[in-house]
């Protein structure tokens, strides 16, 4: 094991590198750049034996990577707001045509106005796109994810694609130290993919092509019977990487001081790393606080949502993006969740950190404050007090 | 209510049909439901469409499985697609076909009417010479056969929204009432053997077409073949090089053989040919 600082964008670039990805196509846009950039070098000087594919836009870079996923290969492509957007017809496609792959999705506000700080209304927007979508926190967590993710895609029960997203900067631009895994002990853990080809060589087959009411539903029902497969496969994954590479993931809810807790609040991504700073320092004063990190976003993780509110009077959710006309969508589906349990906790749907705003220790805190004195559902927009002119920038 | 069923393939006019039977519905001062479901969206092939007529609002929104009245606007549909299924007994069939009624079976009983609606398109110069629309004639055949509607209404929703030959089409659809008849048929004395049950195939694992191409014989749509006069063939290979279903192949002196159980029809080797040599010819 060797500590390399890297930044998460380096982290997914490393991480690819280790999964031995056979084909990659991107088409850059900050702030992921660095990652296609670093993976581009690693192809140019042999470090990488893998083809990368040049393309004119992100709609193209998903395409060669589900057809190269149709005839056996291991893919990789990474993305970010507007780029991933543009994406949005293929990712159906992607999960329909159950061509597993692994997407970097670098979170960035989406336009307008132009913003490019993180904000998960990209991701969001795609939630009903049949991937699988992870949230980590930190750069250890990016690269340890890619690498869980591609065992979990490729298992034949499973053949869906996921996202492994990063927050724009705080992880994509922040460099910290990442134990990386030698070669050897990640091939162990993930074997070259097994090469059930949906296409093969010799064997005439049609797949995209036009199919009727009658036989439409059933594969639409196939995508949710993987879908639900998904978090105990996971468990099993987690559990393998965890033996062979000595890291504990935690499944798709990691909770934090959530015992006999007042209230706990729900975060995804880097506001996780703070907000456990922020609990240790409420419960020296006396508060009974925790949090507890979404980790996997879909599937939603209904059981260990139901699971955690047992013991809880009041979550908080916060959400880096909203839902117009409704909450923010983690705060969404927790509630969801919740209907019809015992005695349900109350949910308050809290913003912060939308369009790149800083989430920092004492932002947190009022987000706890809010939580300890009001069951108010929200949505509580935390970031509106602003001073000075409205600036127009570029 | 009446419930009617259309049977064509796509370019014959049987969604513009059901619409215009709908107009013609509604100019009645009653209430029509008409729509389409398209399977493939291509010329030729086969297209269904729905038709309700109530004097009461229509408090349903779903396909016909119980016509009262299946109309079929190419006779070769016969062949291969199951259109008297689910008609009511006592119900009525309604051919395009210059057979008699006698010529038709229905083993539960009815009413069958024919009319060669091709015959009084192509002479009424609706549609092409090689791609007659039927519609309106059939159109009219069915205002006299049900008297759901009258042929005065009909030919109002005709003049007012066919787009093209308005005229020559109401005179298709007034020959199309002349010319049809219907006769009467008793149920079958022998009681149809039940269809044995289609073993259930196991559904396939992700969207792959179990049978490609190759072995798909799509030649069902065709209602006209390409027929290659030898003499004037210059063995360019147009027809082989623009054919888009790869229906061509060439024969040992490089002559281009048409493989009809993959061709559509759709002219483009007739229409590329250099020196003329391909025919388009109407489908017996």
């Amino acid at each position: 094991m060797v500590f390399k600082v890297l930044s998460g964008n380096g982290a997914q670039a490393e991480a690819a590198r280790l999964a031995r990805v056979q084909v990659i196509a991107a088409y850059p846009i900050t702030p992921q750049t660095t990652i296609v950039e670093a993976l581009a070098e690693m192809v140019a000087s042999g470090e990488l034996k893998a083809q990368y594919v040049k393309v004119e836009s992100e709609h193209s870079a998903l395409q060669v990577c589900l057809s190269a996923s149709a005839l056996g290969a291991r893919t990789y492509s990474a993305t970010s707001s507007q780029g991933l957007l543009l994406m949005h017809e293929l990712l159906h496609w992607a999960s329909g045509q159950r061509t597993p792959m692994v997407l970097g999705v670098v979170n960035r506000a989406v336009a307008p106005p132009w913003n490019i700080g993180a904000d998960h209304a990209d991701t969001m927007s795609q939630r009903d796109t049949g991937w699988i979508q992870f949230y980590p926190e930190s750069n250890q967590e990016v690269l340890d994810t890619v690498l869980t993710a591609y065992r979990l895609v490729e298992d034949p029960e499973i053949r869906l694609p996921a996202m492994v997203t990063e927050d724009a900067f705080y992880l994509s631009h922040t460099f910290e130290p990442v134990d990386v895994p030698d070669p050897e002990t990640v091939d162990r853990f993930l074997p070259p993919k097994d090469a059930r080809a949906i296409l093969r060589p010799g064997v005439v087959s049609r797949l995209g092509s036009f199919t009727g009411p009658d036989h439409y539903v059933g594969f639409r029902h196939q995508v949710a019977e993987a879908m639900d497969r998904v978090l105990p496969k996971l468990q099993e994954v987690e559990s393998e990487y965890a033996r062979r590479i000595g890291r504990v993931l935690g499944g798709p809810l990691v909770g934090y001081r959530t015992e006999d807790a007042d209230a706990v609040l729900l975060t995804l991504g880097t506001t996780s790393t703070t907000a456990r700073g922020v609990v240790d320092d409420l419960r020296s004063s006396g508060r009974k606080v925790g949090m507890a990190k979404l980790r996997v976003f879909r599937p939603f993780p209904v059981e260990a949502v139901r699971q955690l509110a047992r013991t809880v009077g009041r979550i908080g959710v916060l959400d880096r993006s909203f839902t117009f006309g409704a909450l923010g969508p983690a705060a969404s589906e927790v509630r969801s969740a919740l209907y019809g349990i015992p005695s349900p906790p109350s949910v308050t749907s809290f913003l912060s950190g939308i369009g790149g705003r800083d989430v920092g220790p004492q932002d947190l805190r009022r987000v706890f404050e809010a939580l300890l004195v009001s069951e108010a559902p929200g949505p509580r927009w935390m970031d509106l007090e602003t001073s000075g002119e409205v600036a127009a920038h570029g | 209510m009446l419930e009617i069923r259309f049977h064509g393939r796509g370019g014959q006019g049987a969604v513009v049909a059901s619409e215009l039977l709908a107009q013609a519905v509604f100019f009645d001062g009653k209430v029509a439901q008409s729509f389409p479901f398209f399977g493939v969206e291509r010329r030729g092939a086969p297209v269904t469409a729905f038709t309700r007529i109530d004097d009461q609002p229509i408090r349903l929104r779903s396909f016909i499985e119980n016509p009262d009245v299946v109309v079929v606007l190419d006779p070769g549909l016969l062949r291969d697609t199951p259109v008297t299924e689910g008609l009511k007994p006592g119900g009525l069939l309604l051919v395009n076909s210059p057979r008699p009624p006698e010529a038709f079976s229905l083993p539960l009983g009815g009413r069958i009417a024919t009319l060669d609606a091709t015959g009084i398109a192509l002479g009424r110069k609706v549609g092409t010479a090689t791609m007659p629309v039927v519609n309106t004639a059939v159109l009219g055949a069915l205002a006299r056969a049900t008297g759901a509607f009258t042929e005065t209404s009909l030919e109002r929703a005709i003049i007012s929204f066919v787009p093209s030959h308005p005229e020559e089409n109401r005179a298709a659809a007034r020959d199309g009432a002349e010319a049809v008849r219907t006769e009467p048929v008793a149920p079958s004395t022998v009681a149809p053997a039940p269809a044995p049950p289609a073993a259930p195939l196991p559904f396939p694992e992700g969207p792959m077409a179990s049978r490609p191409s190759h072995v798909l014989h799509t030649s069902s749509w065709r209602t006209l073949r390409p027929v290659i006069d030898r003499d004037r063939c210059t063995r360019c290979n147009f027809c082989w090089e623009f054919c888009p279903d790869d229906a061509f192949d060439l024969d040992a002196e490089g002559y281009p053989l048409v493989r009809l159980s993959y061709c559509k029809g759709c002219g483009i080797c007739a229409t590329e040919c250099p020196p003329d040599a391909i025919q388009m010819v109407t489908e017996a």
